[in-house]
């Protein structure tokens, strides 16, 4: 599981330049404040970026955070939910959340950012449904677990994969054995070499194949 | 015999490949956005009826040409061989555009860089994604194969040379690296 760790400079920031697509549904620094006021210090930054708002949450109460925009200020819908592997010393990974109030139409995102040695963030599968597929992706990824989820198995790679392949230090073309291709004769042995063809591998036609014994 | 009847000199192979090259029934392995241009092909335009193979065959066992058509996944490369192996003989296959016969753009962890690495590959089809009339092109291939290169002997050998192993193995990698007869990991990188 040891990968080598290359490190790649980071970009610099483009700044706060208005976006002229902002929408005023984007703008809910009402929201922002009542959560300050029933979260407290649980809330950290707010940033306002290209007339979005982004709010940062301690890790061990984004389900509560979720829980009460939900059922009491309206934003009962998950729109997304996703991963970040930004590659740094502190706090590699984040999390985001996506949250639309259909009715106030207003959107608001909150980020969650958790530590390599335990990248570990609470599910919100107990207040959004829609959050179950999310987080399976999420974990097939990038490796972070959602405590609580109910069934937490990977979402696209096989079950017995051992990386997770969204990681920065994953290698582009994947490492090789970690995924069988088929066996190049019916009951053959499983073929651990990506490349095989390249390496001079040539599947046999069928008519070269040795003969079945069952 | 009655010497005013007339009658024909012919070979088994001659017959039985006319038959064959004018009937192959395509197994359509659509993974992508290539499959909408192989459905081109095997729709009224391009009409792949005048080669006799509109019969596109959604049962392994009916199929004797498989067009992969579209990038393949290691999850999917599988079934992809288990469906193959299902297909009775003789059988062909065609890599149908630039991901089933290379990868093509998907250069990643996920995509199979080549159906080749696991199946016996008799056309290549180049495109993002190829025309239908490339696609006829390549079926034409499959047919000029048959009729030249294919005999009914194929399918009746058996005993030793049946039993013989196959031409080449495949290599073994492991983390540790190349572990099979030949080239090791170290080699590569001398070379």
């Amino acid at each position: 599981m040891a990968l080598k760790f290359h490190f790649t400079p980071a970009d610099t920031p483009r700044g706060g330049e208005d976006n002229p697509h902002a929408k005023a549904s984007t703008e809910v620094a009402d929201t922002v404040l009542a959560l300050r006021e029933v979260f407290g210090n649980a809330i950290g930054d707010v940033v306002v970026y290209a007339g979005e708002h982004t709010v940062w949450v301690e890790p061990a109460r984004i389900a509560d955070v979720c829980r009460h925009l939900k059922e009491s200020l309206g934003f009962n819908y998950l729109v997304d939910l996703g991963g970040v592997d930004r590659f740094t010393e502190e706090g590699r990974f984040e999390v985001y959340y996506n949250l639309v109030n259909v009715e106030g139409q207003k959107r608001i995102r909150l980020k969650v950012r958790v530590e390599e040695e335990s990248p570990q963030v609470p599910s919100v599968t107990g207040v959004f449904k829609a959050a179950d597929w999310n987080e399976r992706e999420c974990f097939d990824m990038l490796g972070i677990t959602f405590e609580g989820h109910q069934d937490l198995r990977r979402m696209y790679m096989p079950e017995d994969f051992a990386y997770h392949p969204q990681r920065k230090e994953f290698p582009l073309l994947g490492i090789p054995g970690s995924l069988p291709l088929p066996s190049q004769t019916p009951g053959g042995p499983l073929t651990m070499d990506p490349f095989a063809a390249a390496r001079g591998s040539k599947p046999v036609k069928s008519y070269q194949e040795p003969q079945s014994t069952q | 015999m009655d010497s005013n009847t007339g009658y024909l000199t012919t070979t088994v192979d001659a017959v039985v490949n006319w038959a064959r090259s004018n009937s192959l029934m395509p197994m359509p392995m659509g993974l992508a956005c290539c499959a909408i241009e192989m459905m081109a092909f095997a729709g009224p335009k391009y009409d792949v009826a005048r080669f006799g193979s509109e019969a596109m065959r959604f049962s392994p066992r009916q199929a004797d040409l498989m067009i992969v058509a579209g990038w393949c996944s290691y999850k999917m490369a599988h079934a992809i061989r288990r469906v193959w192996d299902q297909m009775a003989d003789p059988k062909w296959c065609i890599a149908m555009g630039a991901c089933a016969s290379s990868g093509g753009m998907h250069r990643c962890y996920g995509v199979v860089q080549g159906i080749d690495n696991f199946l016996p590959v008799d056309v290549y089809i180049p495109g993002c994604p190829p025309r239908p009339d490339t696609v006829i092109h390549a079926l034409m291939d499959i047919q000029e194969n048959i009729r030249n290169e294919y005999s009914v002997l194929k399918d009746y050998q058996s005993g030793a040379q049946r039993l013989a192993p196959p031409e080449s193995r495949p290599m073994m990698m492991t983390a540790e690296g190349v572990a099979a007869p030949g080239q090791g990991v170290a080699a590569e990188v001398a070379r």
